[in-house]
């Protein structure tokens, strides 16, 4: 398994590499081809100083002694399912947000995220999701008069 | 100057802002308490809500919520050892063993008053030095500020955590990059947008902070949550308050270090990427090398001068990160990062001509510390009791609810579905690369500096046509890019000097 100190430094090596490649192929305006700086120039620097950073980083790691995995470092199965569940509602909140509404959407965001984090009281789970959402709705709506969508579905 | 401060306290006094630096405080200070939250969380969180207040008002806002996050922070550190803020570290080292010897009223009180001095002190200093320092920054010209911008990323990684230089710089790199996507403003040619329309205007700064510290924050307490959490938090874990009274004794010892603190602070502040945390563990060292025998032994198992320093060394250090924000237009922290970008989307430009061209903006940033000093004074200290009910709050409730403000923040100021995908993404890069021990603020000042350096950088190139000679055309830019550049060498020598020992140690 590839060292934990390793992991960063290779990983911006392949995003900055990506960066340089693209950057590479930015078109430059007819204008443009007898400046010093174009739109490329800046990128072009990012993209090689980057590099040497990361290239430098992976080197230093494998000239120091490996220090052992601290116990703690490890991440619980539970702890990572729990995230992604939260990950998972994020991005359906965002793709049901403007078809179905704020206040539905909000409120089944709130209380499915609740329960992903092991809230299992009915008093929490329903007082701390609904009212929450209408309670925003009104504020944002009626009193601040900013445009919340209803939902493209029945409106 | 004193036009100035008349003008700053007509504008904070007027009955909205004084009631924005109230809420800003309470909010901050909500917010400051709960573990592994900080100061950019709250004031990420806020960002949204100041869009709608105009730039006066925003400022003040988030000013107040600055301060009171940093109360906060100490509030959770002494109270439960449990800092919500790097800042309030140091703090925890004297404040909890007092809070457990069954102090804990007293340990926050010198908290409170340690931080009102400190941030006092701060204010004044600011209000001196920032208007001499605007002044004298006008006659900056383009090179000069691509160079101090320079000195200000090299000096945010510098100062990073021990071994950590790469990291940040990584990260640095990664910011410029993020701000080169959309159109370029120079030529109108798209960058890096993937024939996506939603990337043209470049990406939303709100978007980049949010992801990157709410979200990611609130993310990094589920996968990882810290031992003392809220969940794991019960009653026998939160001492009793106990009296706030101070003797007269304990007044007189404390005294000069809080004077000493707050203008070592205050300098620390000043300095760019140096910040609260190395301010506060600075005055924390310089405290007990100063101390006397007897008492010297007292630090780290109660020491009111080891509370009393670290406490208005970081308020100090705060105000002083004002100073090359308001007069160079160069955050110095992630903090003041995030207020820079939050003035740019107000339209307005900090630097040397926002004294002039915005001097109730100026004046009301400022004078609006020195109330928000009160405010946590008079108002958070009787409330403290109540506070530190919020440290029971279920884990499970206040972790989605940051969620949703971060979402629906970000929803509000753009009404583009495709921010928030795009927010996700950004939040699980974040998450990856906390896990993996980078540091976060140097990306959002990378981001947030990316734009001004390319203009700048272009201009500068103009003027010496094409070539990289303005660097050293002019000896203020030949003196700030010797500085960045020593700088940069810095954690070269705690390398060498490392190595140096292991071999000897092998």
């Amino acid at each position: 398994m590839m060292n934990r100190e390793l992991l960063g430094p290779s990983l911006f090596l392949a995003l900055f590499t990506l960066y340089a490649v693209v950057a590479w192929q930015i078109p430059l305006l007819p204008f443009e081809e007898y400046e010093t700086v174009t739109s490329a120039t800046l990128p072009k620097v990012y993209a090689g100083f980057g590099i040497v950073v990361c290239l430098l980083s992976i080197g230093s790691t494998l000239l120091k002694p490996r220090e052992k995995t601290n116990a703690g470092d490890v991440l619980e199965k539970s702890h990572m399912l729990r995230t992604f569940g939260l990950l998972i509602l994020m991005v359906i909140y965002s793709a049901a947000l403007e078809p179905i509404g704020f206040l539905i959407s909000t409120s089944a965001f709130l209380l499915a995220g609740f329960f992903v984090m092991g809230e299992r009281r009915k008093g929490i789970l329903l007082f701390a999701s609904i009212p929450v959402a209408v309670v925003f709705w009104f504020l944002m709506t009626q009193v601040l008069g900013i445009y919340l969508v209803p939902g493209d579905l029945w409106s | 100057m004193f036009d100035g401060i008349m003008l700053g306290l007509s504008t904070v006094l007027d009955f909205n802002n004084l009631m924005y630096v109230i809420a800003g405080c309470l909010v901050g200070t909500f917010i400051g308490m709960l573990p592994g939250l900080g100061p950019i969380t709250a004031i990420a969180l806020m960002i949204p809500i100041t869009y709608s207040i105009g730039a006066d008002s925003g400022m003040i806002l988030m000013a107040g919520v600055y301060y009171g996050a940093i109360f906060g922070g100490s509030t959770s550190s002494i109270l439960i050892n449990a800092p919500g803020v790097a800042g309030t570290v140091a703090s925890s080292f004297d404040g909890y063993p007092l809070a457990k010897q069954g102090h804990a009223g007293k340990a926050l009180a010198i908290a409170a008053y340690s931080s009102f001095i400190g941030g006092t002190i701060g204010a004044i200093l600011l209000m001196v030095a920032a208007p001499l320092l605007a002044k004298v920054s006008l006659s900056f010209q383009s090179p000069d500020y691509v160079v101090l911008m320079f000195l200000g990323l090299t000096a945010i990684a510098a100062f990073s955590n021990k071994g950590q230089f790469l990291k940040a710089m990584m990260m640095t790199v990664f910011g410029l990059m993020l701000a080169t996507v959309g159109i370029d403003p120079s030529s109108g040619t798209d960058r890096f947008t993937f024939g996506q329309p939603d990337l043209l205007d470049g990406i939303s700064f709100l978007l980049v902070a949010m992801a990157t510290f709410a979200l990611a924050e609130a993310l990094v307490n589920v996968v990882k949550p810290e031992k003392k959490d809220a969940k794991n938090i019960n009653d026998s874990d939160t001492p009793q308050i106990g009296s706030t009274k101070l003797s007269k004794a304990e007044v007189k010892e404390i005294a000069p270090v809080i004077g000493r603190s707050s203008i070592l602070g205050f300098i620390v502040g000043v300095l760019p990427g140096a910040g609260a945390t190395i301010a506060s563990f600075m005055a924390y060292a310089t405290e007990r090398n100063l101390a006397p025998k007897g008492l010297k032994e007292k630090f780290g198992k109660g020491s009111l001068r080891g509370l009393a320093a670290p406490e208005s060394a970081n308020n100090a250090a705060c105000t002083g990160s004002f100073v090359p924000l308001l007069t160079l237009g160069i955050p110095g922290s992630g903090t003041t990062a995030i207020m820079l970008g939050a003035l740019i989307a107000y339209g307005i430009q900090p630097g040397p001509m926002l004294m002039q061209e915005n001097p109730s903006v100026f004046w009301a940033v400022i004078v609006s510390m020195y109330f928000g000093n009160i405010v946590l004074l008079i108002l958070n200290l009787p409330l403290i009791p109540y506070f530190a009910k919020v440290l029971a709050m279920p884990k499970s409730v206040l972790t989605v609810m940051i969620l949703f403000f971060s979402l629906i923040g970000v929803y509000l100021v753009s009404f583009n579905t495709f921010d928030l995908f795009m927010m996700v993404g950004f939040a699980v890069v974040a998450l990856i690369l906390r896990l993996l021990s980078f540091p976060m603020a140097p990306l959002l000042l990378g981001f947030i500096l990316g734009d001004m350096i390319e203009r700048n950088f272009r201009r500068s190139m103009m003027i010496s046509d094409g070539s990289l000679s303005f660097l050293w055309d002019r000896p203020l830019t030949l003196s700030i890019f010797i500085i960045s550049i020593l700088v940069l060498l810095f954690p070269l020598k705690d390398y060498l000097m490392q190595r140096r020992e292991d071999k000897a140690n092998a």
